[in-house]
């Protein structure tokens, strides 16, 4: 009886040992699903029409949350699909930032089955997923129908692609950037201000001094983080705009070298410093955060921004204070529009790639498919006003917008407040483009990777100081210049001309 | 109260020190107080002035936009109040049941495999697999992704749990009582649930409560493992809806045509999303109060 009980007692314990490893940590090695064996290997074979169900597709998608009355939207889709591809769309929506990241990112990893996944440099990055070959190569797609290609346009393609493959396709949106400012209507137009006079920083100083001391309460600029006049220098990045590296926008030489010390930029914090002395830019700039609610205020005269067509327009429906677009530096097609952009990737771990290939194809081509993404349904969740334009319902039940995510942007209806030749003028901005060199390079960044962070550490302890004027330029560049060397910014440059050099060699 | 006698009370103290003790305390419970008091009063401040003017106790526009934001999500918010107290009431429970019945028998002295089953807690605390292999244990072996069990399961048993009540079990529980209970001819079972569990309520309320505040402020499982809208609980809820709005107003290049975000009240629905999401959890304090108190200072009592 004695040894009964005790054995019962040691079975128990072990049960609930084990429940304690599988709480807490798997000591067992579980084999991970080697990612680049897709689960089902012949599924790349199947053609897209004799498939008697319909395939479905699992798209995970980055945006501000999973709309409500998605299930409508997407048996509305399913139904217009099945004689087309013969495909059912199942799409979840992730939150923006860690949501998306987290949950794609570890199911990418663990061979989760995604058909369709939003990527971009800022989600589910595509640099690193593309590495580790959670994506499919779509180079062979796009050799066989060029519909994507002549959409979007052949250099912008070259710029995507990763070691000379093609991991994802890119949503048809701006492709170049251009620097500039916007500024507060009322006030440029009760000074006479006449943004078109405006073509270099220095232009904006008199108004800025006549601001300063007409509107007491107003302040000339806003310099928060990293939205601040150093932008107009343009450094074409290697890495990302917090780390050094960088080539001069305008393919003088091949020289990568470390933009946060170059003479230019020494120039624009000495710059800043004036300002702050003057009193152009609040005291506090330095720790101040999102932007966007201190333009709410209208206590401020200027901030320098991204720019493209309507920008003022948009600035001004963000934040109820009406503004004047003023464009400082060209428009550039540069590496950073190229990953800073929206993608749609294949997944490795998919089930129906040639489907989800077609369906991918059709949000570039089908006008009814994308706007029923963006808008939803008509006289439900919007109302034509006429052939092209639109209007939003009462109907909160799908407000999805952000129409970059969904192919071909500029076949999204345009809202009735909204300039009717939107997506002309931003044809004729992407078309004005100047191409860098550097276009379609992309930095391995695995064997300086502890130099990389270290760097990363460096600029982000003085950046905001240098950028808004907070303190004394000479001797904070100094220390910051000695602090990058401790970093190992050397190593790291070097390793970066010397990929870029045999990038360039290979072209 | 007493009429005040003329007689003084020897263990009474000097009116100047007992005005000097509350008073200290009087202030001690304002700083601890006034944090909570502010963020309710910023949360129903007007947007525009905490922009302009900053945070004050002393908002002169009133508005409620905040919490009508987070309310114009409907139905979304009281699900998510359901999943997360069927999370905290179930998951605290079981969590309770497994971690008690694992701390006692490495309590016990007879226990012959005492060693390795404490190896195994210790090994836990120090060694995890990672995130994919964890991950993976869920959702491949288990299936149990996209079910409120992956919001409990996971933390069902803590290791530093069970070895706080594995202490607790050995300074209050004296062998010779389970020695009695075992010749008046109890088995271990009832051994267990009817002598050394009462005993032991004091150690039982703080894991209780350890445990309730685990699965009441988790929003790292939903993060993980929950894509279906359904399925948040109320902490994962308002992380998102605070990573939407920072996202949208801090970010020039996505806020384009987004028409949903126009008018986001970001720093007062900060603080809204800090009110409702400690809620409920602030009435299971007084609760739990009565016995962690006791439960902190048995020890000392004991000798």
């Amino acid at each position: 009886m004695k040894k009964v009980t005790k054995f019962v007692c040691v079975a128990a314990a072990l049960v609930l040992s084990v429940a304690m490893l599988l709480t807490g940590c798997v000591v067992a090695p579980v084999t991970p699903q080697s990612p680049s064996s897709p689960q089902d290997s012949t599924a790349g074979n199947t053609p897209v029409a004799p498939a008697k169900e319909a395939a479905e597709l699992i798209w995970y998608l980055v945006g501000p949350q999973q709309e409500p009355e998605t299930d409508k939207i997407l048996e509305a889709a399913n139904t217009y699909l099945k004689d087309k591809l013969n495909v059912k769309i199942n799409l979840t929506v992730l939150g923006y930032g860690d949501p998306y990241n987290n949950k794609v990112n570890t199911m990418l990893a663990a061979g989760d089955r995604i058909d369709i996944c939003f990527t971009a440099g800022w989600a589910a990055d595509i640099k690193a997923n593309s590495a580790a070959g959670y994506f499919r190569e779509l180079d062979s797609y796009l050799a066989k129908s060029s519909t994507i290609t002549d959409i979007v346009g052949k250099a912008f393609m070259e710029g995507i692609k990763i070691n000379g493959k093609t991991y994802a396709v890119p949503c048809r949106k701006e492709q170049v950037h251009n620097w500039g400012f916007i500024i507060k209507k009322d006030l440029a137009q009760k000074y006479n201000v006449n943004p078109a006079d405006i073509k270099t920083m220095e232009d904006m100083e008199p108004i800025f001094e006549t601001i300063k001391k007409n509107e007491p309460g107003t302040y000339p600029l806003l310099v928060v983080e990293g939205e601040a006049p150093f932008k107009l220098l343009d450094w074409d990045v290697i890495s990302d705009d917090s780390i050094p590296g960088a080539l001069y926008p305008d393919n003088r030489d091949t020289k990568i070298i470390n933009q946060f010390l170059a003479p230019e930029s020494i120039a624009m914090y000495k710059k800043m410093r004036e300002y702050m002395q003057n009193g152009y830019i609040p005291a506090d700039a330095a720790t101040m955060q999102n932007f966007n609610d201190h333009l709410k205020t209208g206590n401020y005269f200027a901030i320098c921004q991204s720019m493209k067509p309507g920008k003022a327009a948009e600035m001004t429906a963000t934040t109820g204070v009406e503004w004047l677009d003023v464009n400082i530096t060209k428009p550039v097609m540069a590496n950073r529009d190229a990953s800073g952009g929206a993608l749609l990737a294949i997944p490795t771990s998919a089930k129906y790639p040639d489907q989800a290939f077609a369906f991918i194809e059709m949000l570039y081509t089908d006008k009814y498919l994308n706007n029923l993404f963006v808008y939803g349904i008509e006289n439900e969740h919007y109302v034509k006003v006429s052939d092209n334009v639109v209007k939003l319902t009462d109907n909160t039940g799908y407000r999805a917008g952000n129409g970059w995510r969904f192919g071909d942007q500029f076949l999204n209806y345009l809202m009735d407040n909204e300039d009717p030749n939107k997506w002309e003028q931003f044809v004729a901005y992407n078309g004005q483009a100047f191409v860098l060199d550097s276009l379609g390079f992309s930095f391995d960044r695995t064997p300086v990777d502890a130099e990389h962070a270290a760097c990363k550490a460096v600029t982000e302890t003085y950046y905001k100081q240098l950028f808004t004027g907070s303190v004394d330029v000479d001797s904070t560049v100094k220390q910051m210049e000695a602090d990058f060397k401790a970093a190992g910014v050397d190593k790291l440059i070097a390793e970066m001309q010397r990929q870029y050099d045999a990038w360039l060699a290979s072209k | 109260m007493i009429r005040k006698s003329i007689k003084r009370n020897p263990n009474q103290i000097s009116w100047l020190s007992n005005a000097l003790l509350n008073l200290f305390f009087i202030l001690c419970s304002i700083i601890c107080v006034a944090p909570i008091i502010l963020v309710i009063l910023v949360s129903v401040t007007d947007e525009m002035e905490i922009l302009k003017t900053g945070y004050t106790f002393f908002p002169k526009v009133f508005s409620l936009k905040a919490y009508e934001y987070i309310a114009a999500s409907g139905q979304a918010i009281w699900r998510a109040y359901g999943v997360s107290l069927f999370t905290t009431i179930v998951g605290t429970l079981l969590s309770m049941l497994i971690t008690c019945m694992y701390a006692y028998p490495l309590a016990r002295s007879g226990f012959r495999y005492k060693t390795f089953f404490s190896f195994i807690a210790y090994f836990t605390m120090i060694f995890g697999g990672g995130l994919i292999p964890w991950y993976m244990v869920y959702t491949h072996i288990f299936k149990i992704k996209e079910t409120v069990w992956i919001m409990i399961f996971p933390y069902l048993l803590n290791a530093w749990f069970a070895l706080i009540m594995r202490t607790f079990y050995k300074t209050t529980i004296h062998e010779s009582i389970i020695e009695s209970a075992k010749i008046d001819g109890a088995g271990e079972f009832r051994t267990f649930f009817t002598i050394v569990l009462p005993l032991c309520r004091a150690g039982l309320a703080t894991i209780g409560l350890f445990c309730t505040l685990n699965y009441w402020n988790d929003w790292y499982l939903p993060l993980i493992f929950v894509n279906n809208p359904k399925m948040y609980n109320i902490q994962y809820l308002m992380y998102q809806y605070l990573l939407s709005i920072q996202f949208l107003s801090s970010s020039s290049s996505f806020s384009q045509s987004s028409l949903a975000f126009r008018d986001l009240p970001s720093e007062s629905a900060r603080m809204a999303v800090a009110v409702l999401s400690i809620g409920p959890i602030v009435f299971a304090y007084p609760f739990f109060q009565k016995y962690f108190v006791k439960g902190l200072t048995i020890g000392a009592v004991k000798g």
